[in-house]
């Protein structure tokens, strides 16, 4: 080969490369729309989608796994927790994580109310975005899905009345004064008996009892249907009565019942005060 | 130094080195915050240590790239820079847009998208600076009419990176569509027309070290150039993974960033082969030192670890994990920082009195502890990210326990970040050291003899 048909071989490559790359450019834009649900970016999306830049979220975060590694992958955030807990959860995150514990803390990012509601609008409609099934087992922020394996034995075997003991490394302490919602998800592991030592909260791991990922959703749309046979009259009333007495409805199957008594406990509405059940349905009914 | 004109070429370098220290410094924040806890929450977060750091990187690579070019187009075209007023103006208007950039950036005053923070302004003015720089290079080859090969790949490289920064200046609804042009800006420019700006470079360092033959070296050049640009342009599509794009992108990622090591492997062996075969023409040994091992850290970094994780079903799971800051920081020191100091290693000597011709002990310091200190961060990124990879993706814990359980690979990365930064140190000391000194070596013989040991290589 010599000079002139080096060069001749540099242009054919590059041309080559250039044009397939524009074409498929060019089909990539007639899915585009499709594929992101562009018809679903109302103002909130934008709007939420500039609280993102103005406050440079991807240089901690990931999104669509791309950004920093500092701080979670927030893809699928508003399929694991609900609005409400990443309301809450926004206006000071100092109040679900401690930064003795976790080595790490977000900073209070200040923002209004109107900004919150746009953000979530902003992450719900990536959430929505056809990327190829990505992440292809969900991306937990703390805990696990295969039960345990936050834990040490010596912090499984300590006694579970203590607020502060058997929470993993990763937990935050929690006193009177926090947010119902993060209260509620202390709870679920310090209540005895412990509700994750039969329910986790990811989805499709389901152990003695049912994952309670979605749980939200579930409640929502049993209350609304012909099957339901229990009293309640929304989805916290039926996540607060499956707590409290865990047999008035059944879901129909062999794996957590028989002859229409369920296999959990039902010692919580002793266990438990009307506030910690709150808390509890606080916390539940944020897991969509 | 042959021509009055190169002299600007020093500044360039002086500017570099002063911000590459800095980039350093933000990066020992941004890491020591992985132990944390942070005392510095509330002044100055991880997100804005972070950007700082990586828009220094790419403002201090490319003045080096602008340095560089300064002083290797006189070389090529044997003639004084067209203006050499023009480089100044075009260096301060660049500081100043680069200074207020990272002083703006811990009030958060940016864009907040990913590598392209840079506010609107700043954006434009590094549009006018382009094309200041293309324009005064442009007059310098037209006044000489002497254009080589291995400076029109270096050019053609540079006015590409202007013309594929305009869809940066752009503005998208879409958030998934803005990804896709990001990747058009930050992927094309490193992995396609930046690697023509080290191919340039590489060849005009290895023409006058070892005496090679400028025709075959020029040959192989542009069979390296097809090879990136082949490989590289669809390879973009490694960046459109799992953030909305169709689905056929997924295999045309693997397949053709499967194949960029493969030019990589050709400069590696490019750069080898030239030494092997012509020796060493040149005494600075510290020059040849960062000029090899830019080429074989850039096979390390670019395509060895980029090979590691580019493979669709292998990156589901390592996507966005610190997998990906493994590969970015051996890539980018490899193909991009070294060349640089190669550059600035070899015209140094002539910008400076009492500097040894070979490299001074101090650079050579400097050199190996950069080395090894890379080598071990880009392990420390390894096992943390592997850790991560089988703890959080592959089993299910959740993000902020499995960045507990890998906190002894942070130790390490301070650890040998901590080496990396005492040999940059001594890199930026060794440069200065030595008071500037201009003279245009007007021996006749000795212009002579690098021209005869340019046209033939000794033995």
């Amino acid at each position: 080969m010599n000079k002139r048909q080096s060069r001749v071989f540099a242009i054919a490559c590059t041309a080559f490369a250039a044009l397939a790359f524009l074409i498929l450019t060019v089909d990539s834009h007639r899915q585009f729309g499709k594929l992101t649900n562009a018809d679903k970016i109302t103002p909130a999306v934008t709007a939420g989608k500039d609280v993102w830049h103005d406050n440079n979220c991807i240089n901690c975060h990931t999104l669509f796994g791309e950004g920093a590694y500092y701080a979670p992958d927030l893809t699928k955030i508003t399929k694991l927790r609900g609005a409400e807990y990443l309301r809450a959860y926004m206006r000071d995150p100092s109040r679900f994580y401690n930064e003795q514990t976790h080595r790490r803390l977000m900073p209070k990012q200040d923002l209004s109310e109107d900004d919150i509601t746009n953000l979530i609008a902003f992450l719900d409609w990536v959430s929505n975005v056809d990327n190829q099934g990505w992440p292809p087992r969900p991306i937990l922020v703390t805990g696990s899905s295969i039960p345990g394996m936050d834990l040490t034995a010596e912090q499984q075997a300590q006694p579970t009345q203590d607020q502060t003991a058997g929470l993993p490394p990763g937990a935050r302490p929690v006193t009177e004064g926090d947010d119902p919602i993060a209260l509620g998800q202390a709870l679920f592991r310090s209540v005895a008996p412990a509700c994750n030592a039969c329910h986790s909260t990811a989805p499709g791991v389901n152990m003695a009892g049912p994952t309670l990922a979605g749980v939200a959703a579930r409640a929502q749309a049993l209350v609304g249907s012909s099957e339901y046979g229990g009293q309640a009259k929304d989805a916290a009333g039926y996540i607060r009565e499956s707590i409290v007495t865990p047999s008035a409805y059944v879901v129909p199957g062999p794996m957590y019942s028989a002859n229409g008594t369920s296999f959990m406990p039902n010692t919580y509405h002793e266990a438990l005060n009307d506030e910690q059940v709150d808390q509890l349905v606080a916390f539940l009914g944020t897991l969509k | 130094m042959r021509y009055r004109s190169q002299e600007v070429a020093y500044w360039y370098f002086a500017v570099a080195m002063v911000l590459f220290g800095l980039q350093l410094v933000f990066g020992l924040l941004s890491a020591a915050k992985y132990l944390g806890p942070d005392p510095l929450l509330y002044i100055l977060p991880f997100d804005v240590t972070k950007v700082i750091h990586t828009n220094l990187l790419i403002v201090w690579v490319l003045t080096g790239f602008m340095g560089a070019t300064y002083w290797m187009v006189p070389d090529e075209s044997r003639t004084e820079l067209h203006s050499v007023k023009l480089a100044y103006i075009q260096l301060a208007i660049w500081v100043v847009m680069g200074v207020s950039a990272i002083v703006g950036y811990l009030f958060r005053f940016g864009t907040g998208n990913k590598l392209l923070e840079q506010p609107l302004p700043h954006k434009l003015a590094i549009v006018v600076v382009m094309l200041m720089f293309l324009y005064n290079i442009g007059r310098t080859i037209k006044k000489s009419g002497r254009f080589t090969t291995t400076e029109g790949v270096l050019l053609l490289g540079i006015a590409s990176a202007a013309v594929l920064y305009l869809p940066a200046l752009l503005h998208y609804e879409n958030y998934t569509v803005s990804i896709f042009y990001r990747w058009w800006t930050i992927h094309l420019w490193v992995e396609g027309v930046w690697e023509m700006i080290q191919g340039g470079f590489l060849a005009y360092l290895l023409i006058r070290l070892s005496g090679a033959d400028r025709e075959v070296l020029e040959k192989w050049l542009y069979v390296i150039v097809g090879l990136v640009f082949f490989a590289g342009i669809l390879g973009t599509a490694h960046h459109y993974y799992w953030v909305g794009v169709p689905a056929y992108w997924l295999p045309i990622g693997g397949f053709f960033s499967a194949l960029e090591p493969v030019a990589l492997v050709g400069m590696a062996i490019y750069a080898y082969s030239a030494m092997r075969r012509s020796g060493l023409a040149h005494p600075n040994a510290l020059a040849l030192h960062w000029t090899i091992g830019s080429a074989v850290f850039t096979l390390f970094g670019a395509g060895l670890l980029g090979l590691a994780h580019t493979w669709p079903s292998v990156n589901k799971w390592t996507h966005g994990t610190l997998i990906t800051a493994m590969h970015g920081h051996a890539a980018f020191y490899g193909a991009y920082a070294m060349i640089v100091l190669a550059m600035i290693s070899y015209a140094l000597p002539s910008m400076t009195r009492d500097r040894a011709e070979r490299g001074t002990s101090v650079g050579f310091w400097a050199f190996w502890l950069q080395l090894a200190g890379m080598f071990g961060m880009t392990l420390s990124f390894a096992t943390a990210g592997i850790g991560q990879v089988y703890l959080e993706r592959i089993l299910g814990l959740g993000y902020l326990d499995t960045q507990l359980k890998i906190q002894v690979h942070f130790v390490m990365l301070m650890a040998t970040a901590s080496l990396f930064t005492v040999g940059v140190a001594l890199f930026i000391w060794d440069f200065f050291r030595h008071r500037p000194h201009f003279e245009v070596a007007d021996d006749e013989a000795q212009i002579a003899r690098a021209e005869l040991t340019e046209r033939a290589p000794p033995g």
